[in-house]
This record gives structure tokens, C-alpha cells and sequence, in this order.
């Protein structure tokens, strides 16, 4: 069964297929048709290794002649029914093939040799063309000879006996064409070898000379059955057409090598004798190539187009397989992340823990006994001496050294929530003031100053600690705004800074108060503080202005605010002239000045103090239990 | 502008400096001036007061205004403001019906706090020793019993003499070494302040 050989891929396919099977390629257009044993459909040329003569590659020979018949296309088998049925075309739309079969059919014509006549060649386009074949010279020389068709050798020959039985089996019988020529015949061989086997015109010429070789024995059309036997054994089958070698004469001795003098010898190269030749690859168990230009070549690299072979690109799919398994294990992860995304609602904190009943607890502490001290008017806590708190005796001093109704500035600048601590020196300050009837002066650069200066003096007048006229020998001048910068104004020039006091009146226009244009023009300027910034502030801006005129600058201040405020008073000269802090300088200062407060406010302070001390004693003693049973514990576990 | 703006500020700002810093040393030159722009500041930082009340006002309006927890301080704020500029336009800065509200309201609620500070402060130095106590920690806690038992008779004790002796020299000379060094401190930190100012190299002005 024969088989279509895919020009493209070179792989063999059933004769029924128009599409090779393994690459699409069309087949019936430009295909070939191989016999199943040999499937190279080139087997007329003879490959390299088999310029040798072997005889299995010259068995294949003239099954391909068959084959390349049969490979014939079917326009060209209908151009040349046509041709024969006369159809002839123009001569130059002829083409090579329809010009062979033009050739095919000139050479089924009857040949009379006995006529001794010249053939005549009709058409003129032919003799041009069989006159550029050089065949024109081969026809005459070719007259007496049979077809090559009719050579008896096995292989080749029988290419050309298939060849020379086409006019046997086409060609109607030798009555009818009784014109035909022998050279013609041959011609005609030669011209079908040529096309069909791509032969030369060349190997046509030596095809000719051996045809000519065998005229010289016989004159007359030999039968293949009458081919002599030297004939059968010619080299023609056995060597390729396309190469030439000199056909050799078994009479002939063979040549003997030539003698090489000494002298040539001794001038070869060394390296020629001594170096071996290349090792040469064995290539006779190599594949042959059965496709591309390179085919019928062994032991080469293919140049098949295969590399380059366009195909389809693959097609992926981009959606993503996933398998049960994969797909559960998916599910798991995202209900893990689902539940490590929910929040977790935190622990519920307890309404009352420990710590709220340990803050309870010192706060009933601390509030009971102070209670109990106020409830009862209790009287058993000594009051401070006022040699035993710094700055009381200069502060009582210095107020005592006032004249009679002397200007006096007197700064709240504390916070409503020191009035507990500040007001027993306060009261005991304005006590000794208003005994000394002086102008009070009321200044603040607190924004509640104002106000809390207006309900002390209120209270103070409620109290009937002094006479009633005191209490009106004041004014009020109100809030300086600015801090630093207010102060320093202050100092500078109290009118420009508080022109009227909070009832609208100008006050510096009346007595006493019209005599003072400078902070110095006071005999004394009494802060009130219970911010250390605050009375720096004063210390700095106003203080410098009365040291020169020997006026004292007094501070009642905080126990808070006495650490920082000390310095200036025990500087050198001293900045601050006298200075009362806290609730126990307040006392102290009470008691100097003859003021005779609640002393049940020193019992309760007593009491508060002596508390704290035991709850913080109590507190860290049972701190250090616990951290060094759990350490021991630590340690035995 | 932009470029015109901040130097302009600049100038202003080191010429009145360097005339109010003159005023301390020639205060018959510069004592005028001096005055004059001092007064002007007065005036800017009591403007400022107000600006800072209206600014205080917006913020707490605008919290009342916005959904969230707080919302009721805004508005007792506000009321509270509202109020109080209310009784003090009509009764007077001083007038009866601003001291009942003074003494009424700021006076025991500052006070409040203040003695819940003392109940933290006890409750504080109780646990003080919770934890793994330090050197310096002991150290803080016996100096504030010793100036505590140090500073007032104690309750049917009375004043121990070693205590208040004791209490003396702490508040006398580590005290008031520790506070002159941070008087010195904050004193070179404002000479320090004040000559960027004067130079232009800090501008809490602008620019």
C-alpha cells in the first residue's frame, strides 16, 4: 500500500488523506506518493553511502518510478489526455511539463528507420527545444537503437523498462503510428528519465554513449530478455547517474601506484606520516533524512522545518483547579480566619475590686477623723510656734513696721481651691492690716482673683475681726492681664495698667492712692500665691523695683509652692522680706499676730497628717509582706 | 507678601524687645516707650483672653453638635459659661449674685479636688511598695513621712522635736538646692529664649 509522504513533516500517511495527519499540511497538491518500502521519495538518488552499489538501495529504484507516476498530479495527467486528443496550446503557454509531454507524444509516433529519412520535426518550438536539449544530435545518433527502457539491467533497468512500456501500453499499435522514429523513441526515454528522475541532460548524453556502446554490438531494437549478460553487470545501475565514473574494463590491468623517487619521499611532511588521519565517524548506523533539503543525507543534522513548525499555541485555561482536598483545606483556613477576626468580647471588668475598696478605705480614713475633729471641736493639738516656721517672725515684722494707713498692694493670686489652706494666714494677715488701717489695694492677675478677693473681704467683714470702717479703706482694682508682661506694667505704671478700679471709679485721683505713680510708692506689696511661676513672677518684675526703696515684698504662699519660693527669701539681700506658708505657717502667724483661729482647724490637720503617715505605713509594710511571700513562693515552686 | 509678612514681623518683634530689654538698663531713655508698649501687650493678652473664651466656646458647641460620648460635659460647659456671663454682666464682677455663684460653685469644687488629690496621694504612697521596690523609691517614701511627721503636731503626740529638726534641714537645704538649681535653670533658659527672640533666630510669631 502506498503512502503519501507529508511534504512538511516527512511522515508517512494513508493515500486516502488530503491532510497529513501528524502537522494539517495538504498533501494532494504538492505531496508524493511512497511505496511502503521505501518511503523516500528521492530513493532515485542514491545517498551517499550507497555509492558503493548496494543492492538493497537499487531494489528500491524501480518501485520509485512507479511511485513517481503515480505521484503524477491529475492536471498534469488531463494536460496530456488533452495534448493527445489535440488540444494543443499555444506554444508559449507551454510549460516544461506540457513541452514532455508534447515530446512523450512525438515519440509514440511510428518510426520508419528503413525511409533512411532525416525525422522531420514539425513544430518549430520543439526542434528549438530538443536543439537546446542537445538531443537533436542524440536522436540521430540514436536511430538504430532501441528504448533505453529495454536495458536489461536489474534496478535502473527496470525504470527504464517501465518507462519504455508506456508507448507499449499507450501508444496505439505500430500500424497506426507508423511514423514514430527510433531516435525519437529514445528520445523520449531519455526525456521521461529526465523529468521524472531529475536526470541531466548530461547523464542523458551518457546514457546515449552507452546505448551507443551497445549499438555497435546489435542494429536492431533488443528485447530486455535479449540484454547481454555484460550488460546486466553494467556499473550503470549499480553507480549513481549523477556521478560519472569512468566505466571500467576488466581487460584493462588496473594502474599500479607510481613510483616516487627518494627525493619526493624525504620532502612529504612529516606530520602527514606520522600523524594519524582525523577519526572518522562511523555514520552507517545514522538515520537518513527523509524530509527538508537535506533529505537522503546521513548522519547529518535535519533541517526538517520541524523546529519552525508553526503549530497552535497550547491554550491554558486560567481558572484554577483545585481538588476536594485542596478545596476543604481552604474552607478550614478561612473559617479559622473568620474566627480569629471576630472580636472577643474582653472579660468583664468587676464594679468593686479590691482596689476601689482599698481607695474607700483611706478616704473614710482620712474623712472621719477630720470630721470627728470639726464635729466635736476638738482642742488637743498644740498650734505651731512661729520661731519653728521660717519667714513667720519677718512676715509679722515687716506688716507690723507698716505706718498707720499706708498704701498697701495686696495680689490674690491663688486658686479658690488653696482657700483652705491660705485663708488662716489671711485672715490673720488682714487682721493685722486692718489694725493698722492701711489701703488695701486689691490687684489679681488670676482671672478669678477679682472674685475671690471680693468674698474674702466679704467674709472678713462677716467675721468682726476688725472694725467695720477697715473694711471699706480698700478698692478693688481687679484682673492684670498679660502675666509677665502685666506685672512688669504694674511696676512700671499702675495707672496706665488698671486706670479705674471694678466699681469704675478712678481711685488714683483720690487719696490715698493719688500720691502713687510706681509700684515703690506702696509701703508694701503682700502676694498671695499659691504658684511658685506665679510669685517668680512677681519677685522678678516687681520685687526689682522695691528693693531700692526699701519696700518690703511679702508672700503668703502655699506648702506646695515654699520650696521654690525660699530661696529668694533666704538670698542675700533677700528678695522676698517676709514669707508665710502653708496652713501650719498660717497658724504660727495666727498666733503671733494675736488672731485666734478655730484651733479645731489645727486638730484636724494634725489628725489628717498623723493618718496619712499611718496609711502609707500600713500600706507599705503589708506591700512588702505580700512581695515577699509571693517571692518565697516563687522560690519553693 | 508672603516674603514681606514674616519680616515685618521679625522687625517689630526685636525692635520692641531690644527697647523694653533697653528700659531695664536706661529707664530714663526707654521708660516712656517702654510703658507704651508694654501697655500695648496688655491689651493683646487680655484680647487674647477673650479669644481664647470664644475659642472654648466653639470647640465645645461643635462637640454638641458631633455624636459620641462627652457630650454632656459640652453642654453643662456651656451652660455654665452662658450662665455665669449672664449673672456677672448684670450683677458686676464683684456684684452679690457673682460671689454666691463663685462660692458656690468654684470655690468647693476646686477645693473637692484638691482633697480627692490628698485621698490619691495616701492611697499612692500606700502602694507605693506593691511593686518591686527600688532604691529611689524607698528613698521618696521615708523622706515624705519624715517631712509629713516633721511638719504639725501630731495627733496626741504632739511635735517631736528631732522630726520637725529634721523636717527643717530637708525643706532648708536639699529642698532649696534643688529649687535654685531649676531657678537657675529656668532663669538661663529664658536669657536664652530672649536672645534667640531679639536676634530672629526664634520667631514664635510667625515666619
Amino acid at each position: 500500500m502506498n503512502e503519501i509522504i507529508c511534504p512538511l513533516c516527512g511522515k508517512p500517511n494513508p493515500p486516502d488523506r488530503e491532510i497529513c495527519q501528524f502537522c494539517d499540511a495538504p498533501l494532494k497538491t504538492t505531496g508524493f506518493l511512497a511505496s511502503p518500502d521505501d518511503q523516500d521519495i528521492f530513493g532515485q538518488f542514491p545517498p551517499p553511502s550507497s555509492q558503493g552499489g548496494e543492492p538493497s538501495d537499487q531494489s528500491a529504484q524501480p518501485e520509485s518510478t512507479s511511485s513517481l507516476e503515480q505521484a503524477i498530479p491529475d492536471w498534469l495527467k488531463q494536460t496530456e489526455a488533452n495534448f493527445l486528443e489535440g488540444d494543443e496550446k499555444e506554444p508559449g503557454d507551454l510549460t516544461s511539463d506540457k513541452v514532455s509531454e508534447e515530446i512523450d507524444a512525438l515519440l509514440k509516433q511510428p518510426f520508419t528507420p528503413a525511409e533512411g529519412e532525416q525525422p522531420v520535426i514539425d513544430d518549430e518550438w520543439l526542434a528549438s527545444l530538443l536543439a537546446e536539449a542537445g538531443v537533436g544530435e542524440l536522436a540521430q545518433e540514436f536511430q538504430p537503437e532501441q528504448p533505453v527502457g529495454e536495458l536489461p539491467e536489474e534496478g535502473e533497468t527496470a525504470e527504464i523498462e517501465q518507462v519504455g512500456a508506456e508507448p507499449e501500453e499507450s501508444e496505439p499499435p505500430p500500424q497506426v503510428e507508423p511514423e514514430k522514429p527510433e531516435w525519437l523513441t529514445n528520445l523520449e526515454a531519455a526525456s521521461t528519465i529526465k523529468l521524472e528522475g531529475g536526470m541531466q541532460p548530461s547523464e542523458v548524453k551518457h546514457l546515449g554513449e552507452k546505448k551507443t556502446g551497445l549499438e555497435e554490438g546489435e542494429t536492431k531494437a533488443l528485447e530486455p530478455t535479449e540484454v547481454p549478460e555484460w550488460v546486466g553487470k553494467s556499473s550503470f545501475a549499480e553507480s549513481p547517474p549523477a556521478i560519472e565514473q569512468p566505466e571500467t574494463n576488466e581487460s584493462e590491468p588496473p594502474l599500479a601506484p607510481a613510483e616516487i623517487p627518494g627525493w619526493l619521499e624525504a620532502l612529504r611532511p612529516v606530520e602527514e606520516k606520522a600523524k594519524p588521519t582525523g577519526p572518522m565517524e562511523d555514520i552507517s548506523a545514522a538515520d537518513i533524512v527523509t524530509a527538508g533539503p537535506l533529505v537522503g543525507l546521513r548522519g547529518v543534522i535535519s533541517a526538517h522545518p520541524s523546529a519552525i513548525q508553526v503549530r497552535k499555541p497550547p491554550t491554558y485555561s486560567i481558572k484554577l483547579r483545585v481538588t476536594d482536598e485542596q478545596r476543604a483545606r481552604v474552607e478550614m483556613m478561612q473559617e479559622l480566619l473568620a474566627e480569629e477576626q471576630k472580636p472577643k468580647p474582653l472579660p468583664s471588668k468587676p464594679i468593686i475590686t479590691y482596689r476601689h475598696i482599698l481607695r474607700l478605705v483611706v478616704a473614710v480614713l482620712l474623712i472621719l477623723p477630720i470630721i470627728w475633729m470639726i464635729v466635736f471641736r476638738s482642742d488637743k493639738s498644740s498650734i505651731p510656734q512661729s520661731g519653728n516656721i521660717p519667714g513667720v517672725i519677718d512676715f509679722t515684722q515687716q506688716v507690723q513696721r507698716l505706718p498707720a494707713g499706708a498704701p498697701v498692694l495686696l495680689a490674690f493670686d491663688y486658686e479658690p481651691g488653696f482657700s483652705g489652706e491660705l485663708n488662716v494666714a489671711i485672715s490673720a494677715l488682714l487682721t493685722q492690716l486692718f489694725g493698722k488701717n492701711t489701703y488695701l489695694t486689691l490687684v489679681t492677675t488670676t482671672p478669678s482673683g477679682p472674685a475671690l478677693a471680693e468674698s474674702f473681704m466679704s467674709n472678713a467683714s462677716a467675721g468682726g475681726n476688725v472694725a467695720s470702717a477697715a473694711y471699706s479703706n480698700y478698692t478693688d482694682l481687679g484682673y492684670i492681664p498679660g502675666g509677665t508682661m502685666g506685672l512688669l506694667g504694674l511696676a512700671s505704671s499702675p495707672q496706665s495698667v488698671l486706670p479705674y478700679a471694678l466699681d469704675g471709679k478712678n481711685v488714683w485721683a483720690v487719696a490715698p492712692l493719688n500720691t502713687v505713680t510706681t509700684i515703690a510708692d506702696f509701703d508694701a506689696v503682700i502676694v498671695i500665691t499659691d504658684d511658685p511661676d506665679i510669685a517668680r513672677a512677681w519677685i522678678e518684675q516687681v520685687g526689682q523695683k522695691l528693693q531700692g526703696q526699701d519696700k518690703p515684698l511679702l508672700i503668703v504662699t502655699s506648702t506646695q509652692a515654699e520650696p521654690l519660693i525660699r530661696p529668694y527669701y533666704e538670698a542675700t539681700p533677700a528678695q522676698v522680706q517676709g514669707m508665710v506658708a502653708g496652713l501650719a505657717g498660717g497658724l504660727a502667724y495666727g498666733r503671733a499676730v494675736g488672731s485666734q483661729p478655730a484651733n479645731r482647724i489645727g486638730d484636724a490637720l494634725s489628725i489628717a497628717v498623723t493618718v496619712s503617715v499611718l496609711i502609707i505605713l500600713a500600706g507599705s509594710i503589708i506591700s512588702l509582706a505580700l512581695m515577699l511571700a509571693a517571692t518565697n513562693k516563687q522560690k519553693e515552686d | 507678601m508672603k516674603r514681606v509678612l514674616p519680616v515685618t514681623n521679625a522687625i517689630i518683634a526685636i525692635v520692641s524687645g531690644v527697647i523694653v530689654l533697653l528700659g531695664y538698663f536706661f529707664p530714663g531713655a526707654f521708660q516712656g516707650i517702654q510703658s507704651v508698649l508694654v501697655g500695648w501687650a496688655i491689651i493683646i493678652a487680655a484680647f487674647a483672653l477673650l479669644l481664647g473664651i470664644y475659642n472654648l466656646a466653639i470647640v465645645h458647641w461643635k462637640k454638641v453638635g458631633a455624636e459620641g460620648q462627652g457630650n454632656l460635659y459640652s453642654v453643662v460647659l456651656l451652660v455654665s459659661l452662658i450662665i455665669t456671663i449672664v449673672v456677672v454682666g448684670f450683677s458686676g464682677p464683684t456684684g452679690s449674685w457673682s460671689l454666691w455663684v463663685f462660692n458656690t460653685f468654684q470655690v468647693p469644687i476646686e477645693v473637692s479636688l484638691l482633697a480627692v488629690l490628698a485621698v490619691v496621694l495616701a492611697y499612692a504612697g500606700a502602694r507605693l511598695f506593691s511593686r518591686k521596690p527600688k532604691w529611689h523609691t524607698i528613698l521618696f517614701l521615708v523622706t515624705v513621712l519624715l517631712v509629713l511627721l516633721g511638719s504639725v503636731p501630731l495627733f496626741l503626740i504632739g511635735e517631736i522635736a528631732p522630726l520637725s529638726a529634721l523636717r527643717g534641714w530637708l525643706s532648708q537645704v536639699p529642698a532649696v538646692a534643688g529649687a535654685r538649681g531649676l531657678l537657675l535653670g529656668v532663669a538661663l533658659g529664658t536669657v536664652a529664649t530672649g536672645i534667640r527672640i531679639l536676634i530672629g533666630v526664634d520667631r514664635p510669631y510667625g515666619g
